[in-house]
């Protein structure tokens, strides 16, 4: 892949929204409504999105879902803005931040080769003081991400946001929180009070858009049923967080607590009689040296690019990871006309990914020690995510360590949690597969509509 | 580039660093956190937090002393204190959150700062 403009890694006979125009870096990219900056950008063959903060290493997507930080970038005008979670608009800009002249050629990148290992900085130049002023001088100049944003709104301009009282609240719109939330639609009488969705994604779907057995037809299947059982889906509004002694004015009296949820239309303050959390799982990487290259992307990344947009990144990728989604993403990648090579994660390993800025090898390692070298082109790391157990967290829910799912929430069979009133389902308990998770958020959506009054 | 394995891709943090940190004697996710700034980036540990329980588990399998000179410590797997933002959140959204209650502050009649 090289960054030249003709680039488009689009495959032709796929369904896409309206063509427009983005503006990176001062040129013109052909995008789709629909599609995030971050896809846009990886469909045009851009390789960095942005620099990291200490050693200004080359970072490109990793995550898709907005967890991972790795594709902040400036875009309209403001910092920090997740490319992968931004929809693209006509003329909208977007430019890489934090590298110095440009973030393809960041000398500032010198930080990474100054410290081969890592940054102590419990030792680094804290004498003589005149050194250490000297360094906090310039640590302060490099750090930081980002540059204020070209227009400061005047507060009248700003959003207000809303109160909002729910019988159920379903957070997370992924294959469980869909299937609670349709559930417990199906059991409540139909009103405007009944059964709504929080999703913080550009759309809902979670994992169906990853997951390359399932894909973008059996999102908008579930997403039809849940809007015909009534439910009321709110898209780009993130949950962030729980707050237990506030309350609003459409809150039943007495009543304390809400869950703070951020949309484009302000901050939503939404109280409910029954709360389920369905906030699925962060992707995670594995351990290899320099697996934060642009190229080693989550699995459910690549399978999003290719299920969800059509897009096809690599000619030889190395999906890493065993269990159904990695086989399913392998057979999608064959399918669309790649040539995969696929190791279980397991008995062989991911030693170490070259290339420079893009992957264009892995040192492969299996359980002897013995290593082979393998061309590729895109590393697509399969692994179970991590329970996105946070805001269950902040809200009471218990939580229990396990190696392999991290905090999971802690439910009994019908998705009670050891708060009251709270419940959960899908991937933040831990669940394994996205079909048990279905099946997992029907029960506990319907458990948590039993009891509520009509 | 020079070759480093990343735990914290928020906060260039190495499995080196970790190696260190827990060299120094901190084996609780807690200390880990503060020792190496590790979890405290945009994304808040939802990279590394279990990369790092799962280090910490074996270290302490391996160094059973030196968990045991550190009676302060929880010395169990928990998470992080979680607090909000879970997300990174516009601060303009943030501005008139609470503009909806009656209490809230009334805005400045004339805001007039350039960008």
């Amino acid at each position: 892949m090289s960054t030249s403009n003709s680039i488009d890694l689009r495959l032709s006979n796929f369904p896409r929204g309206s063509q427009l125009e983005v503006v990176y870096e001062g040129r013109k990219l052909p995008a789709f409504a629909g599609e995030t900056v971050a896809v846009a950008l990886l469909a045009a063959g851009v390789q960095v999105l942005s620099r990291s903060i200490k050693f200004h290493r080359p970072r490109s997507v990793f995550c898709m879902t907005g967890d991972c930080g790795a594709c902040l970038m400036r875009i309209g005008g403001e910092p920090n803005v997740r490319a992968c979670q931004t929809l693209v608009q006509p003329g909208l800009s977007c430019q890489r931040q934090n590298a110095w002249p440009s973030a393809s050629l960041d000398v500032l990148g010198a930080a990474d080769l100054m410290f081969p290992e890592g940054m102590d900085h419990h030792a680094l130049m804290t004498s003589p003081r005149l050194l250490n002023q000297v360094m906090q001088r310039v640590v302060q100049e490099l750090g930081g991400l980002g540059r204020l944003p070209d227009h400061a709104p005047s507060l009248s301009e700003l959003p207000v946001g809303q109160s909002r009282h729910v019988q159920v609240l379903v957070i997370g719109g992924g294959p469980a929180g869909l299937a609670a939330a349709t559930a417990a639609a199906t059991a409540l009488p139909r009103t405007d009070a009944a059964v709504l969705l929080v999703d913080a994604a550009p759309e809902p779907g979670g994992s169906y858009l990853s997951h390359a057995a399932y894909g973008r037809a059996a999102a908008e299947q579930a997403i039809a049923e849940a809007r015909a059982a009534g439910v009321q889906i709110l898209s780009q509004a993130a949950a962030i967080g729980y707050y237990p002694e506030e309350t609003t004015d459409a809150a039943p009296p007495n009543s304390k607590g809400l869950l703070a949820v951020a949309t484009p239309h302000g901050m939503f303050k939404l109280t409910a009689d029954r709360y389920v959390y369905a906030t699925g799982g962060h992707p995670q990487n594995a351990l290899f040296i320099d697996n934060d290259l642009p190229g080693v992307m989550s699995g459910r990344a690549v399978g999003r690019l290719l299920t969800g947009h059509g897009i096809l990144l690599s000619e030889r990728p190395l999906v890493v990871g065993d269990g159904d989604e990695a086989e399913a993403l392998s057979t999608a990648l064959q399918a669309a006309g790649a040539q995969v090579t696929r190791i279980d994660g397991k008995q062989q390993q991911v030693a170490q990914a070259f290339g420079s800025p893009w992957v264009d090898g892995a040192q492969v390692q299996d359980q002897r020690g013995q290593q082979h070298h393998v061309r590729c082109d895109l590393i697509a790391v399969v692994s179970p995510p991590a329970a996105a157990s946070q805001l269950a967290q902040l809200h009471g829910a218990r939580v229990s360590f396990d190696p392999q799912h991290g905090f999971a929430v802690v439910t009994d069979a019908h998705g009670q949690t050891s708060s009251t009133a709270v419940l959960a389902c899908g991937e933040v308990t831990g669940c394994g597969s996205l079909a048990a998770a279905v099946l997992q958020g029907r029960a506990v959506g319907a458990a948590a509509a039993a009891g509520l009054s009509g | 580039m020079s070759q480093k394995t990343i735990v914290c891709r928020c906060e260039d943090v190495t499995l080196w660093d970790l190696q260190q940190c827990f060299a120094e004697g901190y084996l609780d996710i807690e200390e880990v956190k503060r020792f190496t700034g590790l979890g405290t980036g945009p994304c808040q540990g939802k990279e590394c937090q279990l990369h790092t329980c799962r280090l910490l588990q074996v270290e302490r399998l391996k160094h059973p002393e030196r968990a045991a000179q550190q009676p302060e410590a929880p010395q169990t797997d928990h998470p992080f204190t979680t607090r909000p933002p879970v997300y990174s959140v516009p601060l303009g959204v943030l501005a008139r959150s609470g503009s909806a209650s009656p209490h809230a502050p009334q805005a400045p009649a004339a805001s007039k700062r350039k960008p």
